[in-house]
């Protein structure tokens, strides 16, 4: 090559030929990329001396990146002439560094991956259970010991949680419940229709309404809202040593926090699943109204015929056992909360969806149940 | 007597600064000059409005009334990539993205701002935490793997990553231990001698303020009182006086001797 005159940017230029080159204008973070790819074409050229030189009296700005470069061409062999006093400190304090790659962290192979993670989920799942089980029975333990010593049972905070979780819902949970009748009336008119079966629709409202979808939909938007809730703000009262503060002072953790949550969640959520089942039925009412042209007294009738306090009773057990299970999962996931802020959302996260699988499963579970008693 | 280099323009200059929180005034015409690698300290006690004053400094927040400039442009007209090319900022807690690896987080303002090479990336994060006295191997933690003093230093690798011209530190030796402090204080001496940087220190801490600040800037009764430490040791206003000679300053004093009698 005869002559190097290379355009490394707009601004710096490498100039001159040979063993030795000239760098122009700022050596910087925007003009390195072109400057390693000029000077790495460079090294790779033979020269006729061994002595490879590059004179830096040019330089206009020089930061540490650029200082960097120039430290491993110093290594490779090159000298670095004219060197300007107000880059001296910067290229001393750089080179003076033991420069040294970034370690990379060691990852398994695909294959050993996917077997760990179903080891550690399956270890996780047998440990999550265990706790589970042993949460409920120190709550069962300590909300025993509040309902039998009433001065353990703390009253004004009971009244602030059933306010909370139970009287704020009341609008979203009558207006899903709504909802769900509408969707089931439809899909139901449509089958139904083809063998004239329409009024049916009515029976079919009303019977999944009432023992499966009045609570189950109430127990999902609980678990959503007040599940959530729980181990946010139980969390957060962990991360900010707030529980450790109560310890200290000789209060306990499960009375003041867990078991006003667990009885006032128990006495709500029923009440919300009924007050769903109502809504449902009132959302049956007008919707056959306008699909099947029954009037709401007709329509009382239907429901009368088609459903029995039985139904009710089947779809509201369950609602008890559905807050426990969701106060339950909430606190545990709240108090196991440590240290930091990314923690807390995590653990929420995980009290949402748990909670949820659980409220699905146990339905299923009474479903069979329900069906093995002939209820 | 410390002093800084200076030469040409203030790099930062604040012109009439008014913050208002609803009714109250933090800051009531506060107007400022900081020359190019000037090492300024900004104190004041709590509630004074420090960190306020750096939010309106960094363009976080807009100050009610009055401008500030840095490099001689206003900090509202600065692009996104020129604003981060030109200042760098340590946030209290590190602000240290959680997901990332500490390498990552130095690294991600490298892969957003410019378009080199992975391997060079890797190289100027491994020498920017040589820079800030850690070892290369603490890249690959994460930042909830990192003590109280790496997390700083971890976070003020990240704010030179691409090499600022002026470094905004927040709180730099809180929650530190004395020897991790004094090593904190060391390094941005350091920093600035070597690199050149202009550093605006927010701080309590009374060994920093006097052993490697130039200037101090104080916040009294809204107001802002830029001069060196010995002038400002003399000044007869009664907060002044108290702050700079009660019995945490008489330790920072020992320290400032000591410093300056080695170096």
């Amino acid at each position: 090559m005869s002559s190097a005159s290379t355009e490394a940017s707009a601004s710096l230029a490498v100039r001159g030929d040979g063993d030795r080159l000239t760098l122009e204008g700022p050596l910087e973070i925007a003009t390195i990329g072109e400057a390693t790819r000029a000077l790495a074409l460079w090294l790779r050229q033979r020269v006729a001396g061994r002595h490879r030189a590059l004179d830096l009296g040019s330089l206009t700005g020089l930061d540490s990146p650029g200082a960097l470069l120039l430290c491993e061409l110093r290594k490779k062999g090159v000298e670095l002439t004219g060197v300007r006093a107000e880059h001296k400190a910067l290229l001393d304090l750089v080179c003076g560094l033991e420069l040294k790659r970034l370690p990379k962290r060691r990852v398994a192979s695909r294959w050993r991956q996917l077997l760990i993670q179903l080891g550690r989920s399956a270890d996780e799942a047998w440990r999550d259970t265990y706790d589970i089980l042993a949460f409920l029975g120190r709550s069962a333990n300590e909300a025993a010991r509040a309902l039998v010593h009433p001065r353990a049972l703390r009253l004004p905070s009971i009244s602030r949680h059933i306010a909370e979780t139970g009287i704020d819902a009341l609008p979203i949970v009558g207006l899903m419940a709504v909802m769900i009748s509408v969707v089931i009336a439809y899909q139901s008119v449509v089958q139904l229709r083809p063998y004239g079966g329409e009024e049916f629709t009515i029976n079919l409202v009303a019977v999944s309404v009432l023992r499966e979808m009045g609570v189950l939909i109430t127990a999902i938007m609980v678990a959503g809202r007040s599940g959530s809730a729980f181990a946010a703000e139980i969390g957060v009262m962990r991360a900010r040593e707030e529980v450790d503060a109560l310890k200290v002072m000789g209060m306990e953790p499960m009375e003041m926090l867990v078991v006003p949550r667990l009885i006032a969640l128990v006495i709500t959520l029923p009440l919300l699943a009924f007050f769903a089942d109502i809504t449902g039925l009132i959302g049956g009412a007008v919707i056959s109204q306008s699909l099947l042209d029954v009037a709401p007294l007709q329509y009382i009738d239907r429901v009368h015929q088609a459903v029995d306090w039985r139904d009710l009773f089947v779809g509201l057990v369950k609602a008890p056992v559905f807050a426990i299970v969701i106060a339950i999962v909430g606190c545990m996931h709240g108090l196991r909360v440590h240290g930091s802020a990314e923690s807390v959302g995590r653990e929420t996260t995980r009290a949402v969806v748990k909670s949820i699988f659980l409220v699905i499963v146990l339905d299923a579970l009474f479903s069979i149940l329900f069906e093995k008693l002939g209820l | 007597m410390r002093t800084a280099r200076r030469n040409g323009a203030p790099i930062i200059s604040a012109h009439g600064i008014v913050n208002r929180f609803g009714e109250q005034k933090v800051h009531d015409d506060v107007s400022f000059d900081v020359a190019r690698g000037e090492i300024l300290g900004i104190a004041g006690g709590s509630g004074s409005g420090k960190t306020v004053l750096l939010k309106t400094l960094i363009g976080l927040r807009h100050p009610d009334r009055g401008e500030v400039l840095l490099d001689g442009k206003s900090v509202d007209a600065l692009a996104q990539s020129e604003r981060a090319s030109l200042i760098g900022v340590l946030f209290q807690q590190g602000a240290l993205f959680s997901s990332l690896s500490v390498a990552q987080n130095i690294m991600l303002p490298l892969r957003e701002h410019t378009d080199l090479p992975a391997e060079t990336q890797e190289q100027i994060a491994a020498m920017k935490l040589e820079l800030a006295g850690l070892q290369a191997d603490t890249g690959i933690k994460f930042p909830a793997e990192l003590s109280g003093g790496m997390v700083k230093r971890a976070a003020l690798a990240r704010a030179l990553a691409l090499d600022p011209r002026i470094l905004f530190l927040d709180e730099p030796t809180s929650d530190l231990d004395p020897l991790t402090a004094s090593g904190i204080d060391a390094l941005v001496d350091e920093l600035n001698r070597s690199l050149g940087v202009t550093v605006i220190i927010v701080t309590h801490d009374l060994t920093t303020l006097f052993t490697v600040c130039h200037r101090v800037a104080l916040l009294v009764d809204r107001k802002i009182v830029v001069d060196t430490v010995d002038k400002l040791m003399r000044s007869d206003h009664p907060w002044i006086h108290d702050f700079l000679h009660g019995p945490r300053a008489q330790g920072a004093m020992q320290a400032r001797t000591r410093s300056h009698g080695n170096g």
